[in-house]
């Protein structure tokens, strides 16, 4: 038997064996909840649920796995701190973020509180972000530190089961299928976009002071350090004090 | 006092309204209302503020209760029942028990405008204990609380922190007969929820329903609100009882939504009950001998397109007395009644002097 809100503090939707990822205090969820509906965003995201599922209907991932964009509407408008709590922990990570809920008729943003409880998610080092991050720390790496984008051999293909085994091949004779391919292309595993240092600095100064490097702290110390060292320093040598 | 003349049965909103529109077309009217006061059941009720807008429900019945006795061509009879009719379309005759004893009414039509009765939630079951636990009310009793602007449990005169709206009950139910929809108490029950939101910020309110039925602007004008800028919480799901847990009320339902059951403690319980015949419909059908349909209303025989004739010529029938209905249904269907009546008695009228 189960409640749908604070009644009963201590109640859990999972007992902890159960529930694959650890239990917190009541407070810390409802500490969570609170720094996503203090999101700017949060009320433009989410009004009133009909509990329709038109959203469900619209929704790709709906398909393959046990997630639904109306329980995280739901969940959020009845407050439900408990269950928001489990969502951050598991079905926010099954939201491929295209934003078919968008079709909503009462305007909400299903997708959008997905966002916000990701983010949340990974600032406060919530375990189910670690592991869902675990697999692209080679491509923030190279995102954040270059400005420009990945190829596939820079993929930890273990962390992508759902791609399949052709991921694997391809990314083992990427130089040959470049090869051949007829046109001129800059996606190879060598070289890049060219990025001024002018835009680079910019980066560096966006990742620094909006607080995107920051979040990352929490889910990958490691990475997070590199990064860091590696931002000031060209900094500093760019005479930029910070 | 004759065949140019209509009486009206019923002093509530519908029967107001009928009354004012038949003078407005230049009609006369005698008003007939058993209560010793007008204004129906919003008065006497103490409804506090009207559906769907909220706005104090006394000063706007009082108006509409100024224009009808501050008209000349009005007679209003207090505390007066109809015990019998006789005469033929045209050329009524109503028997009127009042104050000053039997007294014949002349008129050449008539307009039932006697409303509805709360269904008593004592009735058929007992599971949802409002004869049992203090803090089990009704939507009405709710709302006369709303009209001295408080809301407490009247257990311990303590304001509660958690409060429910129990849909539907007495309606939508083939065990207890009442097989129709109420209509309003989506709606009124949503207002409710608002102003105690508004009253009690820091209560937690909880709507538990079948379907919410807010139709046209009532969604925008209540619905939304309620949810988007209230925070009132509905829930689809039917409570099956209410049982006493300690000092506070356990409701048990299902979740459908959320496909979990649950059991959540309250402080005050309303249940939201729908509209039966009053006993004043039932009775006046019987004495003007018009059809009533199988749930006691009166019958209206002329399908969508004429909401008020009854099945006997002559007599027209407005708002609660045909079936549920809202206050804007009210208002349009005793304008059709009042319209229908006059142009009734002026077709006798036109033909006689033929």
């Amino acid at each position: 038997m189960t409640t749908t809100d604070a009644a009963k503090p201590d109640a859990h939707y999972k007992a902890p064996q159960v529930a694959g990822y650890a239990d917190v205090p009541y407070e810390e969820k409802a500490r969570l909840f609170d720094l996503v509906k203090s999101d700017l965003r949060f009320g433009d995201y989410l009004y009133g649920c009909y509990e329709c599922g038109i959203c469900v209907a619209a929704c790709p991932s709906a398909r393959f796995y046990d997630f639904s964009p109306r329980r995280i509407a739901q969940a959020a408008a009845r407050e439900d701190v408990e269950l928001i709590y489990q969502q951050m922990q598991e079905d926010i990570w099954e939201c491929s973020q295209c934003f078919s809920c968008l079709r909503c008729p009462r305007g909400n943003n299903p997708g959008g509180i997905i966002t916000i409880m990701r983010e949340v998610a990974v600032s406060n080092g919530l375990a189910s972000a670690r592991e869902a991050l675990a697999g692209y720390s080679r491509i923030i790496y190279k995102i954040m530190s270059t400005g420009t984008q990945v190829s596939p051999d820079m993929l930890q293909p273990d962390a992508f089961p759902d791609w399949g085994p052709e991921t694997g091949d391809v990314s083992a004779n990427l130089d040959l299928w470049r090869r051949a391919l007829p046109p001129e292309t800059l996606h190879t595993t060598t070289t890049g976009w060219a990025v001024s240092d002018r835009t680079l600095i910019e980066l560096y100064l966006i990742w620094l002071h909006t607080g995107s490097l920051d979040m990352i702290a929490e889910v990958d110390a490691s990475l997070h350090a590199i990064l860091q060292e590696l931002m000031e320093e060209r900094l500093e040598d760019e005479g930029i004090e910070l | 006092m004759s065949a140019d003349t209509v009486a009206v049965i019923g002093g509530g909103p519908g029967g107001l309204r009928a009354a004012d529109a038949i003078t407005e077309i230049g009609g006369k009217v005698v008003l007939i209302e058993q209560r010793d006061f007008l204004g129906g059941t919003p008065i006497a009720e103490n409804y506090a503020g009207l559906t769907p807008h909220g706005e104090p429900a006394r000063p706007q019945i009082e108006r509409m209760i100024e224009a009808v006795t501050s008209h000349p061509d009005a007679d209003v009879r207090l505390g007066s029942v109809v015990t019998a009719l006789s005469g033929e379309p045209g050329a009524y005759t109503l028997t009127v028990r009042g104050p000053a004893g039997d007294q014949l009414v002349e008129c050449g039509a008539i307009v039932l405008a006697t409303g509805f009765t709360h269904f008593d939630p004592g009735r058929e079951t007992q599971l949802y204990g409002y004869y049992e636990y203090p803090d089990v009310v009704t939507l009405p009793d709710l709302e006369s609380m709303l009209s001295q602007h408080q809301v407490v449990r009247p257990s311990n005169g303590q304001p509660p922190e958690r409060v429910c709206f129990i849909q539907c009950v007495g309606s939508r139910d083939r065990h207890i007969g009442n097989e129709y929809c109420s209509k309003v108490c989506c709606g009124v029950a949503s207002k409710e929820a608002i102003e105690i939101r508004q009253l009690l910020p820091g209560s937690k309110v909880y709507i538990f329903y079948i379907d919410m039925r807010m139709y046209g602007y009532w969604e925008n004008e209540i619905y939304w609100p309620a949810q988007e800028k209230h925070h009132v919480q509905y829930v689809k799901g039917m409570i099956t009882e209410v049982i006493a847990k300690g000092d506070r009320l356990l409701v048990r339902g299902e979740d459908t939504t959320m496909g979990r059951p649950m059991e959540l403690e309250m402080d005050l319980v309303v249940l939201s009950v729908g509209m039966e015949p009053s006993a004043g419909t039932k009775q006046m059908a019987r004495v003007l001998g018009v059809a009533q349909n199988k749930y006691g209303f009166i019958h209206a025989v002329g399908g969508p397109l004429d909401t008020v004739s009854t099945s006997r010529a002559g007599i027209f029938a407005c708002g609660a007395a045909l079936g549920p209905a809202d206050l804007e249904d009210t208002v349009s269907s005793a304008a059709g009644a009042a319209m229908k009546a006059v142009g009734f008695l002026r077709r006798r009228a036109a033909v006689s002097a033929d």
